[in-house]
């Protein structure tokens, strides 16, 4: 570092370097991974009212969207999903540009994972299902949500191929947290002997309980669950 | 044992190449590979092809030149062994060899099977060292270092510095040599005066070559004949960060 820099300069210049460094991206990809995670159990949680009933559900909601800041909630989770992708692609092109000629055969040694090996094809599946999720239920693209948010989407659970891709999207969500959680953990330079046998198990275990989460409400609401409607047709009790 | 090997042939560092197919025959089962290679190579010159060009020195697992990637492995598939180390009795009769040049960006082939790894050098001369006049011998208790940490700093000096772990990267990153370089001064007491300088002066020198980004993969450590291990990837990230902030 040149010593003769204004601070500000020098802070700005080392910040700068530290973002563009191979292990500074990595980190930024892997901090920005973690607060994605979080932002994963809160949703999860919020989702988890719809097995309350469409009073419960559709309560949460209304006070979630009532809260004044959560527009600006929703502009940090923006920001984080578009840092996560912007760095992971430019990390991706750099690591196709370190190695120009492919090997004729390539084998290993057994340490990737089916997490691992399909990190940016799981990162593109999650990004499309965003799209989709964001666009169907927010911005009511293919119908509209009317005051009862709870039959708006488990009308849309009710078909099979929302259903299925919601479900293969929230799989492929925990294809990337199986190597994601343990290599972010890694990123940040925690490494014990004993404890990161530990947290590989603990990364795996988030992993299914995110995607088994996530996809219950499908399978639950799109095949199994009958509407007040249809059960007070039937004169059923449920 | 009759063999068939698919080796990438290519005349120099400028030319494309491409493989070639040789047959060799009565392989025994104690041969090593690179003897193999040199019987083979002995047959090429006595029919006045170019013998097949590839690096070795030493050919007892310590030097760390017989970069060779074997049938999609770095080094062949035993696991902590050298391409030297590599024996025929793991081969059986009719099989087929593909033996390419470790593959990277910061590693351009010279000929056939040979490589420059000078990048390598140029990121230890950039801070692999620790600047001190030793003078005489002080007294052996003088420092004292934790039986452990001597231990870890051991195993990353037994990095020989070959290149498996970026020929065996699907990045082609190099995180786990520097990792090991970095590693064998940070947990001792005479490498910490530089720590900082060290760390940041060897990522930077490691990017400039290349190289690709870690992302945890982890077949440098299962290619790894020496089998460093990637709690050192861990440390080098840790020693970065810290630098990254303490760093004046
Ligand atoms: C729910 C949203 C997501 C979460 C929780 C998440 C989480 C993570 C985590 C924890 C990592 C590991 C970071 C590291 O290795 O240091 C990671 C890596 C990665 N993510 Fe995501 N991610 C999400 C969405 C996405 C999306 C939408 C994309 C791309 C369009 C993407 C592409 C990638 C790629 C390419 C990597 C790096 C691959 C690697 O390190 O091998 N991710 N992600
Ligand atoms: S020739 Fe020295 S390690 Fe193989």
């Amino acid at each position: 570092m040149n010593a003769a820099k204004t601070c500000c300069c020098q802070c700005s210049c080392r910040l700068f370097e530290f973002l563009e460094s191979s292990i500074g991206k990595k980190v930024m990809i892997a901090l920005a991974g973690f607060l994605l995670c979080g932002f994963l159990i809160t949703h999860l949680a919020g989702n988890m009212f719809m097995f309350g009933g469409a009073n419960a559900f559709n309560h949460y909601a209304e006070a979630l969207e009532s809260n004044p800041f959560l527009p600006l909630a929703e502009i940090g989770l923006a920001a984080l999903f578009l840092l996560h992708i912007a760095l992971t692609i430019r990390a991706k092109f750099a690591n196709m540009a370190a190695r120009p000629v492919a090997y004729e055969v390539y084998q290993g040694k057994g340490a990737r994972t089916p997490g691992s090996s399909t990190m940016a094809a799981t990162g593109a599946l999650i990004l499309a299902f965003i799209v989709i999720h964001v666009a169907t239920l927010k911005f009511e693209v293919g119908g509209s949500k009317g005051p009862d948010l709870f039959a708006h989407v488990t009308g849309w659970f009710k078909n099979p191929l929302y259903a299925g891709f919601y479900i293969l999207a929230v799989a492929g969500v925990g294809l990337h947290l199986s190597h994601g959680v343990q290599s972010a953990i890694q990123t940040l330079g925690v490494s014990h002997p004993r404890y990161t046998p530990m947290f590989r198990k603990l990364g795996l275990l988030f992993a299914v309980a995110i995607s088994v989460g996530f996809a219950s409400l499908p399978i639950y609401f799109g095949f199994f669950h009958h509407d007040m409607a249809c059960c007070a047709a039937k004169g059923g009790a449920q | 044992m009759n063999l068939t090997l698919k080796v990438w042939r290519q005349k120099d560092a400028q030319s494309d190449g491409g493989f070639v197919e040789y047959k060799i025959a009565d392989v025994t089962n104690d041969m090593s590979f690179l003897e193999m290679l040199d019987i083979l190579n002995e047959e090429l010159v006595a029919k006045g092809s170019d013998a097949i060009s590839f690096d070795h020195d030493c050919r007892e697992g310590i030097c760390g030149m017989c970069a060779l990637m074997i049938d999609g492995q770095a080094h062949g598939k035993d696991k902590a062994a050298t391409s030297c180390q590599l024996h025929m009795r793991r081969y059986q009769d009719g099989d087929t060899i593909t033996i390419e040049p470790f593959r990277a960006k910061a590693f351009p082939v010279l000929k056939d099977l040979v490589v420059d790894r000078s990048a390598f050098d140029r990121i230890q001369a950039a801070g692999g060292f620790v600047s001190v006049a030793t003078g005489n011998a002080q007294d052996a208790n003088a420092i004292l270092i934790p039986k452990q940490n001597a231990e870890k700093a051991m195993d990353a000096a037994s990095c020989i510095g070959c290149g498996a772990c970026v020929a065996a990267c699907p990045n082609a990153s190099a995180m786990l040599f520097v990792a090991a370089k970095v590693s064998q001064y940070a947990l001792l007491p005479q490498g910490r005066p530089e720590r900082e300088k060290r760390v940041l002066a060897m990522r930077e020198a490691m990017d400039a070559e290349g190289f690709g980004h870690c992302t945890n993969e982890y077949e440098c450590e299962a290619s790894c004949p020496k089998g460093i291990n990637v709690s050192n990837i861990a440390r080098l990230n840790r020693e970065f960060l810290r630098a990254a902030v303490l760093a004046e």
